[in-house]
């Protein structure tokens, strides 16, 4: 491993630079990623809880035309939309929130190559940042992550006092966006960093992923599913919320009887329409049953499919949910 | 506390309620909703100043009212509403939603709640609605628990923000709305919270024709939030509720309160205070004001 030590203002010059080459600059501002162009308002403080919405809205809009066509009596012409390839940097995401786009990249490279996450996940640099401080709602420990990891980011930082980082360089990505700046970057003590990270304070491991797994194999059927249904109010706020929940609907907005736009949008499984057929039938039509898909699609139907647990524990859903509905609750308390 | 449980328990032994719709303590400083059916988990049931949540909203829910019907009579639903949220329940009697022989409200002396949870509750950390609440006593209730204290001292900021919105010009007040209107994802947890947005099909569901666009962009949003406004107007309680939901902090109050003060100007009326007045969109009078008419 490559590790370096670079000041705090050294950081913020690499961030002016990153602005003057006219990438994109987003860091965790108040509770959400935000477009940074005044460095007083980087903040980089690890003890911050997860922001109120992840970053996926930068990948993965939540409304974005695909194309445009035209109408006429004989014929209907399709028009591309030109995908923005501005570079994204992120300064300081959380290492729950890092790993997100690894999670989600299945998805949108699974039946279908997904250009419009591809070329802009692809244009991403991700600068992650320990975490020092968790509430009851984190749970990354129990989801094969932790405030430490360094899954998805390409270069990671560790706070050492407070005008230093220890940088660690992950991917060849990261290496390649930091090698301009190499004047910054003094040579770092790999143990130092590493007694920082030893000692942070780890979330507690509160439920087995595999148990989950295999007892909603068995509960399908479970009355645990009506009493959940019946507090939840069907919103989409723990999906919307979510950096990896990723359902999307296809609509064509008509500007006129002769042209228009075909939009995707965000959609989330909690919604009663979700699964409406244009029969009138619902296969989903109980929220008691909406409810059961989140945690299956999450915890089983994902990692069915694609070998991973499509939550990375950053608790959103939970310290959101209007009626608090915890998911570490209902899957550690799942067998009781 | 002990008082409410046994109270519960009771309706729930003498088979008078199906259930308990109550609050039960997370943490220190947070509750959550709970739906109590079994005489035996009624120890869950609290009541304190972190009961944020307006209860009303599960009444219409239709497993819920469901759960009522036995082979041979309707059982009572019981809800735990502080005097706030009481005016909920009075405007789905209103309005014909529910039967107020079929409810039984349990309610409370009330000093306010906070605004958030996990921190204290004091002036300053006190639902903007409690600043200037008139009825720390339920309008309604078939039963009522715990004493009368002084509610914390607060300033009114949001009505300050309102005044400060009726200041400006229509091209800086439109400015206004469009950054925070911006900023909406359609997730639709202020309409899910909400105890008056009960219809079955909502109108932004609606797709043949599709009278809202369902894409959260500058029109599909400002669509979405002024029908919602609008479709509140006359109607809306003040709970807060959709502001306290909005997971991108759209200041949704302001709206939905600037349109109760204009209903009240304008007709004396105030949503959900009265079982025997008509509601003020379902009757009409003709000395009613016009100005209003687009
Ligand atoms: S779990 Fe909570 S946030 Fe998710 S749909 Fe239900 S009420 Fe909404
Ligand atoms: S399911 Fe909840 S805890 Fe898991 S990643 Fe999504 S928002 Fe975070
Ligand atoms: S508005 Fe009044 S009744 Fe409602 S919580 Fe606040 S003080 Fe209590
Ligand atoms: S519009 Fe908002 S404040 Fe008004 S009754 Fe509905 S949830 Fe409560
Ligand atoms: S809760 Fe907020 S973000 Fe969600 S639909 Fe309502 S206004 Fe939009």
């Amino acid at each position: 491993m490559d590790e370096k030590i670079i000041l705090k203002d050294d950081l913020l010059r690499i961030c002016g630079d990153v602005i003057d080459k006219g990438h994109i600059l987003l860091c965790p501002v108040m509770n959400e990623y935000s477009i940074v162009k005044d460095f007083s308002r980087i903040k980089l403080d690890a003890s911050a809880l997860p922001a109120g919405t992840s970053f996926k809205c930068y990948v993965f809009p939540k409304t974005e035309p695909v194309l445009y066509y035209k109408r006429s009596k004989s014929d209907v012409q399709l028009i591309d939309v030109n995908i923005d390839r501005k570079n994204i940097v992120i300064l300081g995401a959380k290492p729950c929130d890092a790993n997100s786009l690894n999670i989600m990249k299945h998805l949108f490279n699974w039946d279908y190559s997904d250009e419009f996450f591809n070329l802009r996940e692809k244009n991403f640099i991700i600068i992650g940042l320990m975490c020092s401080h968790y509430d009851e709602y984190c749970f990354c420990t129990s989801v094969d992550s932790s405030p430490v990891s360094e899954k998805g980011s390409d270069i990671f930082l560790i706070p050492v006092d407070e005008n230093k980082f220890a940088m660690r360089i992950i991917t060849e990505k990261g290496s390649e966006f930091i090698s301009p700046y190499a004047e910054y970057l003094k040579t770092g003590d790999e143990n130092i960093s590493k007694q920082i990270t030893e000692n942070v304070k780890l979330p507690k491991v509160a439920f087995d992923s595999n148990e989950v797994y295999e007892w909603l194999g068995e509960n399908f059927e479970s009355p645990k599913w009506e009493g959940i249904g019946n507090l939840c109010l069907s919103c989409a706020k723990c999906a919307f919320v979510c950096p990896v929940c990723h359902c999307f609907d296809i609509v064509d907005e008509d500007y006129s009887y002769t042209e228009g736009r075909r939009m995707k949008n965000w959609d989330g499984c909690q919604f009663g329409n979700f699964t409406m057929h244009a029969s009138g039938h619902n296969p989903r039509d109980i929220q008691s049953k909406r409810y059961r898909q989140r945690v299956n699609h999450k915890f089983r139907y994902y990692v069915d499919k694609f070998g991973e647990i499509l939550c990375t524990g950053c608790g959103r859903c939970s310290r959101g949910c209007p009626v608090s509905i915890d998911i570490k609750e209902i899957v550690s308390n799942c067998k009781d | 506390m002990k008082e409410l449980r046994e109270h519960a328990k009771e309706l729930l032994e003498k088979g008078e309620v199906s259930a308990v719709i109550g609050y039960s303590q997370v943490s220190e400083k947070r509750t959550k909703p709970i739906i109590v059916t079994d005489p035996q988990d009624t120890d869950q049931l609290v009541f304190n100043e972190y009961c944020l949540n307006n209860l009303a909203v599960y009444l219409t829910k239709a497993r819920i009212k469901v759960s009522c019907r036995t082979k041979d009579k309707t059982l009572k639903l019981a809800v735990t509403a502080k005097p706030c949220d009481v005016h909920s329940v009075v405007a789905l009697i209103q309005e014909n939603q529910i039967h107020r022989e079929d409810i039984h409200i349990i309610s409370f002396n009330c000093h306010g709640v906070a605004k958030d949870f996990g921190f204290e509750f004091s002036g300053d950390n006190i639902a903007s609605k409690c600043i200037n609440c008139e009825t720390h006593k339920p309008l309604y209730f078939d039963k009522i628990f715990g004493e009368e204290k002084e509610t914390p001292k607060a300033s009114d900021d949001a009505m300050e923000r309102i005044q400060e919105i009726e200041r400006m010009s229509h091209q800086e007040r439109f400015e206004f709305f469009k950054n925070e209107f911006d900023k909406c994802i359609k997730c639709y947890a202020c309409r899910a919270v909400c105890p008056l947005c009960y219809c079955q099909r909502c109108i932004t569901d609606k797709t043949i024709p599709r009278w809202i666009e369902s894409s959260s962009h500058m029109r599909g949003n400002f669509a979405w939030n002024i029908v919602r406004a609008f479709h509140l107007s006359g109607r809306c309680t003040g709970c807060g509720e959709c502001e306290r939901a909005c997971p991108v902090d759209i200041p949704l109050s302001l709206l939905n309160r600037r349109m109760a003060i204009k209903a009240k100007k304008s007709f004396s009326y105030v949503s959900g205070r009265s079982l025997e007045t008509p509601t003020l969109v379902g009757s009409f009078n003709e000395k009613d004001n016009d100005e209003l008419f687009m």
